[in-house]
């Protein structure tokens, strides 16, 4: 198993204020630059960010491509992924998602994964004018046109249903060949099922436990070995799932230091996600965290945690919804899987190890965690934890996922 | 792990394999028009499934079969309320994800019936 960490730029404002102090986007930003560096230095596989637009306080993320490119020249190894653009081409045009992909292959000397998909909030479909109904069909088309335009001299131009153009050579071309390893977002085991088809990795936001995570993945093998139908020139199979993170010297102080990170994260994505409530947005007036921390049982949840220690499994899945992403949302605020000593985490990430997971990557910037605590997080874990897991990735998993892959006749790229 | 052989109804299968070979001839949109006639059959079959809701929300219950993918294919609430389940097309074309979507969505509903 690989591991990665995961960023949205999360800015909740302050409790008492409406305003956020007038230098912390700076701050987080450079604040992410730090953390993927060391964990760049530890050995870390991959840091995959998102594109949210207009998510105030969920999401601060916007241009990724342009941290990315910033980090290239900051890190010496570590995968550069987009997780994910919008591809629907009302976001991004697909000519120049294709640039954008490939000039920071070139200048990061091909460590870019290339995931895509199209959101699902009011706020981006609606301040973009793409239409809900037809998200999923928008994305299909224009990600199968980014990777013609990386491998076609000329691309032979395109008239499709969501945007025609005429032909034209879409230069640079990437440095990984055909392109770089694709993904798709993927909150619902359907998605992750429409990846295994499609030949692309499944970046899972849905919290799995791991025994479901042990279903999904035979499944999801078993597709890509029968029912492969590519949307690109070469497949990524491969499955990664997040997981919050937090470190600490005893599982108490973990706790502490993961404050209401995974409260937050859940409440402001579930706000945000929902019509109702994140369609309502007062743009530029509200403040998402005052109401998570006046409305939210998360909160009550969370101090609880930190009070009494890690609820027992069963007593988180005994209180979870049975709607997919609500569960998903539960489950990121509750669940402590990456949460805790070393000693914990070692246990607890072993079972995903162990039903065969190709990538876990961790959230640690959430909510209000202090910078210090995660890069002490990330130092903890690269140093104490990583190296083992590395080992064993070499040694049993890619044996495995040699297994699970031979037949398979199409190319592969694929980092994993 | 589902698939199509598990489906005992041979008229209901052969449904759900016409629209597999067309979704892996790249064809969505017919593969979505089979399924969504696949899906009707069902429902018709075992009237039983109408009847049954599930909560998406705590407080909040629907019936369980709205949760038919909604991508432009959609099972009308109100042809469920009156037991006469309508699917209404509002697009022309289906991508193939949306396709394996809706198969997804079918094969597994016929199974766990038992169709």
């Amino acid at each position: 198993m690989k591991f990665g960490l995961f960023y949205e730029l999360q800015l909740p404002k302050p409790y008492d204020g409406d305003q956020w102090d007038p230098d912390a986007e700076h701050r987080i930003y450079h604040e992410m630059l730090d953390q993927v560096e060391l964990a760049d230095s530890l050995g870390f596989d991959y840091v995959f960010e998102v594109e949210h637009h207009f998510l105030e306080e969920y999401s601060h993320s916007s241009a990724p491509e342009l941290m990315m490119a910033a980090l290239s020249q900051r890190t010496k190894n570590i995968r550069l992924g987009h997780g994910i653009v919008l591809t629907p081409p009302a976001y991004n045009h697909p000519a120049r998602v294709a640039e954008r992909i490939s000039a920071l292959d070139l200048i990061s000397n091909g460590r870019v994964e290339f995931g895509s998909g199209e959101s699902a909030s009011e706020m981006e479909l609606g301040g973009f004018n793409v239409e809900r109904g037809l998200k999923k069909a928008m994305w299909e088309e224009a990600t199968r046109e980014v990777t013609n335009m990386m491998t076609s001299t000329p691309y032979p131009g395109f008239e499709g249903e969501f945007f025609s153009m005429p032909a034209r050579n879409v230069v640079p071309k990437p440095l990984q060949k055909p392109h770089p390893p694709l993904w798709v977002a993927a909150s619902r085991r359907e998605t992750t099922m429409v990846a295994a088809r499609l030949g692309m990795g499944s970046l899972g936001f849905g919290f799995e436990t791991p025994d479901e995570l042990g279903e999904r993945t035979q499944e999801y093998y078993r597709l890509v070995r029968e029912e492969l139908m590519p949307i690109g020139h070469a497949i990524n199979p491969g499955l990664a799932v997040l997981n919050t993170f937090m470190m600490g010297p005893t599982d108490e102080e973990a706790l502490r230091r993961s404050a209401n990170g995974p409260g937050f994260f859940s409440y402001s994505l579930g706000y945000y996600y929902n019509p109702m409530t994140g369609g309502k947005h007062p743009v530029g007036a509200g403040n998402v965290y005052r109401k998570y921390r006046d409305e939210s049982s998360e909160v009550e949840a969370q101090q609880r945690q930190a009070r009494t220690g890690f609820l027992p499994e069963h007593e988180i899945r005994e209180g979870e919804p049975k709607e997919e992403v609500q569960r998903a949302l539960y489950r990121a605020a509750r669940s402590g899987n990456a949460i805790g000593t070393v000693d914990r985490l070692r246990t607890t990430l072993k079972m995903y190890e162990d039903r065969h997971l190709d990538v876990m990557i961790f959230v640690a910037q959430a909510g209000d965690r202090k910078h210090e605590d995660i890069m002490e997080s990330i130092d903890t874990f690269g140093r104490q934890l990583l190296p083992e897991f590395k080992e064993r990735h070499e040694t049993v998993h890619r044996k495995w996922r040699e297994e699970q892959l031979q037949g398979v006749e199409f190319p592969i790229n694929s980092s994993i | 792990m589902p698939k199509p052989d598990q489906v005992q109804d041979a008229d209901l299968r052969a449904q759900i394999e016409k629209a597999y070979s067309a979704m892996r001839s790249g064809n969505g949109t017919e593969a979505v028009r089979v399924l969504a006639d696949a899906y009707l059959y069902l429902l018709n079959k075992h009237p039983d499934m109408l009847d049954e809701t599930i909560e998406p929300r705590p407080g909040r219950q629907m019936p369980a079969v709205m949760r038919w993918p909604a991508l432009g294919a959609n099972l009308t609430l109100e042809s469920v309320m009156q037991k006469k389940p309508r699917i209404e097309f509002m697009r022309d074309r289906f991508a193939v994800s949306e396709a394996i979507t809706y198969y997804e969505y079918t094969l597994e509903s016929a199974i766990q019936k038992g169709a």
